[in-house]
């Protein structure tokens, strides 16, 4: 039997997003309710229309199960369910949703995500107390990142420079987003001479602690111009998941993963998506894209392996301004997470609704002139689990 | 004959100097240094490392039994030789047992394995292993003195071996002190020093005294003595009123390395087999509510020499000791500062069901394309996808780093930082992610290809124990 896929048959017909930050005085309630709030308003719809949904969230603390999404929305006793898939839980909820829709199951689907971080406190992720190893080392998330950045450096040359004008390029973005946490720009200088958080990430090469929430209404494809949007709606063209270990710092010489300078999940993640979408020159095709950047090496690594550049270049690629968001390819033209912060769940719908707008010529902040194709990613967990997502624009 | 077969040391990596002592408190100055202990060691983990030391090139699953010997039991409910025996992959019908209370608990349990080799046919090897980590009260005169160590002694039954234990001879004394009351002291109390050092004095010569008369000797017969000693003075007291010869007690410890209560006699033992004279014959003490003197004689020159070889000992451990620069980091690590410990989730059933993982090191080798991988709970292979076709592997003790990371966040909070993540190729196989213990400068000094040791330590003490496990440290030499 030949796979059929999903592209091409469902449509994003309206999404929305909460400002980012440090929201002291909202609770994943109020977030998620603004979230989905704006994006039925933007589709033209009401919570009665959705017929099911998906809700990306990470931590226990933010909510646990569909029912957290019940709580928010009042949906009486409609399906719904909580994906967790590290940083791709968000885009993990869209995908299903996607496939809630491409079966014929549902006619309208709601995919959100939602953290609520700074409850537990702004110095670093929760969570070591409740889960993991009682002592295998559980290096911090910084930490994760910059084993590769130790690595990059040692086998490609790259330095705390290369890293710094990741940070400098997506603040340059985020500073024109009026929904992002940061809205500064930045110079090399001040990244370079801020206190270190794993070395040789310092603070601005790792993206913030913040929270919010992003939604998006999803139908078939040719029901999607009886719409808010009429024609002007955008198309699923592939969505795909990659999982790895958990642990790649175990990964034995000469397998997969062990060589710390590139995300084993990132490539073949992007490999199946592009299959799906028929993209075969990534550089070329696609003209914006929402790369997790979580940590600068990050960015650096996944362009390389989402083959916007060679092996090995993507430092030079990015000094040359190839990423730049009236250049070659964007990369992160929102500014990314170092300008919206991770708040988990909520990051892969936040890209994909970046992505959305884009698409249909109505970016909050930064809009890439004429684009046609995006791509919105995530590496989560210690680079074990990739989500890559592709959106184009409606025939 | 019964007597010694191999033996090792554990020095930590400190030295503090007296004088940073004497000037956080306004004391007048003192001469010397003492080893200090790091924050995650305890008597446990230095007992293994001694343990280690002692059995280069000797199967740990050959011995018979573990006496563990200490003053600083860190469970006082909780067998600490079985939790030895089992990170040194030791077998399990083997007999273990603390010996505990008083100094003299390293030398009593010469005695008692002496007596169970020769009492049990069964049971020809037994690992002897002291370790203290004394806790002195801050700005008292205890300070100067209480260090760090830990030693082994395996003590055997076999034809031919370097040292044999020709004798013993032990008294009781009820001492008027140190003292240290189970639930109500932090740390040692007496009440006159100068009637304690009487005592001492007393039990220390009678029961060596006694020794010489029952095998006949006079004190210029004996080459070396090691005896338990806590005062420079007092040492050579003793050895005048013992009419030894110059340089047969050995007294180089105190001033370099400080009071390293129960295994002091077992150093003082080691450095005196560094170079002893053919058929030397030896005084093995320790002292503490009463004495034990342990008559000993050097048997097999050669064996010796590869035993001194095999082992760090004493020398090699002093070599790679450091000493420390400011008072502030005693105390800190001593843990007599009142601080946030780190500590996380955690379950003793993971520990007893990963034993071979987590405690003796074991990784597992796929059968089906030979790659060597850790830990041991995924059973399919990371390398050709295999499904359980996995068998146990010992892994060594020694890698190089592949990368690393300096982590200033520790499960969330800021503790002692940087802690340096190091994903370490190990020798021979296994590729295993440790924090690094014990490193200076981290940001100049680690660096992708630099060589490490594996030394087990403590973690944390979440859910209420001692979490055990690996980290790496800079090579000081083990073998």
């Amino acid at each position: 039997m030949v796979r059929k896929g999903i592209a091409d048959k469902v449509a994003i017909i309206g999404c929305d997003m909460t400002k980012y930050g440090e929201l002291w005085d909202k609770s994943q309630y109020d977030l998620l309710f603004e979230a989905v709030q704006g994006a039925t308003k933007d589709a033209g719809i009401t919570k009665d229309d959705i017929d099911a949904a998906w809700v990306g969230i990470f931590y226990y603390f933010t909510g646990l199960s569909g029912a957290t999404v019940e709580d928010i929305l009042r949906l009486d006793g409609k399906p719904i369910t909580r994906t967790e898939n590290y940083c791709a839980s968000g885009m993990d909820a869209f995908r299903n949703a996607c496939f809630g829709v491409a079966s014929g199951a549902y006619d309208v689907v709601l995919a959100c995500g939602v953290e609520k971080l700074m409850d537990e406190g702004s110095s670093g992720l929760p969570g070591f107390k409740i889960f993991g190893h009682p002592v295998l080392p559980i290096p911090s998330a910084p930490a994760m990142f910059s084993m590769a950045a130790t690595r990059s450096f040692h086998e490609y040359g790259w330095n705390r420079e290369d890293l710094a004008r990741v940070a400098v390029k997506n603040h340059s973005n985020g500073a024109h987003h009026p929904k992002a946490h940061f809205r500064s720009e930045i110079t090399i200088d001040q990244a370079l001479k801020a206190p270190m958080i794993a070395d040789p990430l310092g603070r601005f090469d790792c993206c913030a602690m913040s929270d919010g929430a992003a939604a998006l209404i999803l139908t078939r494809v040719e029901d999607a111009p009886s719409y808010a949007h009429g024609d002007n709606y955008i198309v699923v063209k592939a969505n795909a998941i990659s999982c790895y270990t958990n642990t790649p710092w175990y990964v034995p010489q000469g397998a997969v993963g062990s060589d710390f300078t590139h995300f084993p999940a990132t490539e073949k993640a992007a490999a199946a998506a592009y299959k799906e979408a028929s993209i075969t020159d990534p550089r070329k095709e696609i003209d914006c894209a929402e790369v997790h950047d979580c940590f600068t090496i990050t960015e650096l690594l996944n362009c390389q392996d989402l083959r916007f550049c060679e092996r090995g270049q993507a430092a030079e690629e990015l000094k040359n301004g190839t990423f730049n968001w009236d250049s070659e390819i964007a990369v992160n033209p929102s500014g990314g997470l170092k300008s919206f912060g991770h708040p988990i769940g909520s990051t892969g719908c936040r890209m994909l609704t970046e992505v959305t707008k884009q698409l249909q010529g109505r970016a909050e902040g930064r809009q890439v002139p004429d684009a046609k194709i995006g791509l919105a990613h995530n590496l989560g967990g210690a680079f074990c689990v990739c989500s890559v997502s592709i959106l184009g624009q409606a025939k | 004959m019964i007597g010694l077969k191999a033996f090792g040391a554990y020095l930590p990596r400190y030295l503090l100097p007296r004088d940073l002592i004497s000037n956080a408190w306004d004391f007048p100055s003192v001469p010397g240094t003492k080893a200090v202990a790091s924050a995650d060691e305890d008597s446990i983990t230095m007992a293994v490392e001694a343990g280690l030391d002692c059995l280069v090139g000797i199967d740990p699953k050959s011995i018979d039994g573990l006496f563990f010997a200490t003053t600083t039991q860190v469970y006082t409910e909780k067998n600490s030789a079985s939790l030895i025996a089992t990170v040194l992959d030791m077998k399990d019908d083997i007999i273990t047992t603390d010996f505990t209370d008083a100094l003299k608990a390293g030398t009593t349990a010469v005695c008692r394995a002496v007596d169970t080799i020769k009492s049990n046919k069964d049971i020809k090897s037994i690992l002897v292993i002291a370790a203290d980590t004394r806790k002195p009260e801050p700005g008292t005169m205890w300070e100067f003195g209480f260090a760090d160590s830990a030693a082994a002694l395996l003590i055997a039954e076999e034809d031919l071996l370097p040292v044999s234990i020709e004798d013993y001879y032990s008294i009781s004394a009820n001492s008027t002190g140190p003292w240290k009351r189970t639930e109500k002291d932090k740390f040692i109390r007496t009440f006159e020093v100068k009637m304690d050092a009487r005592i001492y004095s007393q039990s220390i010569t009678k029961v060596m005294s006694e020794l010489l008369k029952r095998n006949n000797l006079q004190p210029e017969d004996i080459g070396g003595a090691a005896y338990y000693y806590n005062n420079p003075r007092l040492h050579g007291r003793i050895a005048k009123m013992m009419k030894f010869a110059g340089g047969v007690a050995q007294n180089s410890v105190f001033f370099q390395l400080g009071d390293l209560g129960t295994p002091m006699p077992f150093i003082l033992l080691i450095s005196a087999l560094r170079r002893p004279k053919p058929d030397a014959k030896i005084i093995l003490a320790g002292f503490g509510d009463g004495a034990d003197a342990i008559l000993m004689q050097v048997r097999d020159k050669e064996l010796l020499k590869s035993v001194n070889k095999n082992a760090m000992g004493v020398a090699a451990h002093q070599k790679s000791m450091i000493t420390l620069k400011n008072y502030d980091w005693y105390i800190e690590n001593k843990e007599l500062l009142e601080k946030d410990r780190y500590s996380r989730k955690s379950s003793a059933v993971i520990h007893w069901r990963e034993t071979p993982s987590l405690y003796q090191m074991y990784g597992l080798k796929c059968t089906n394309c030979g790659t060597i991988q850790y830990p041991m709970m995924f059973r399919s292979c990371y390398k050709c996808r295999a499904d359980d076709q996995m068998e146990p592997v010992k892994l060594s003790l020694k890698g190089t780093i592949f990368t690393y990371t300096l982590d200033h966040l520790i499960g969330g909070g800021y503790y002692e930082t940087p802690v340096p993540r190091c994903v370490i190729d190990l020798d021979g196989g296994g590729r295993i992610l440790l924090n690094m213990t014990e490193i200076e400068n981290p940001q100049e000094n680690v660096q992708i290809g630099m060589r490490v040791e594996l030394t087990f330590r403590k973690q944390h003490e979440s859910a209420d124990f001692v979490n055990y496990y690996w980290k790496c440290r800079p090579e000081r030499g083990r073998k």
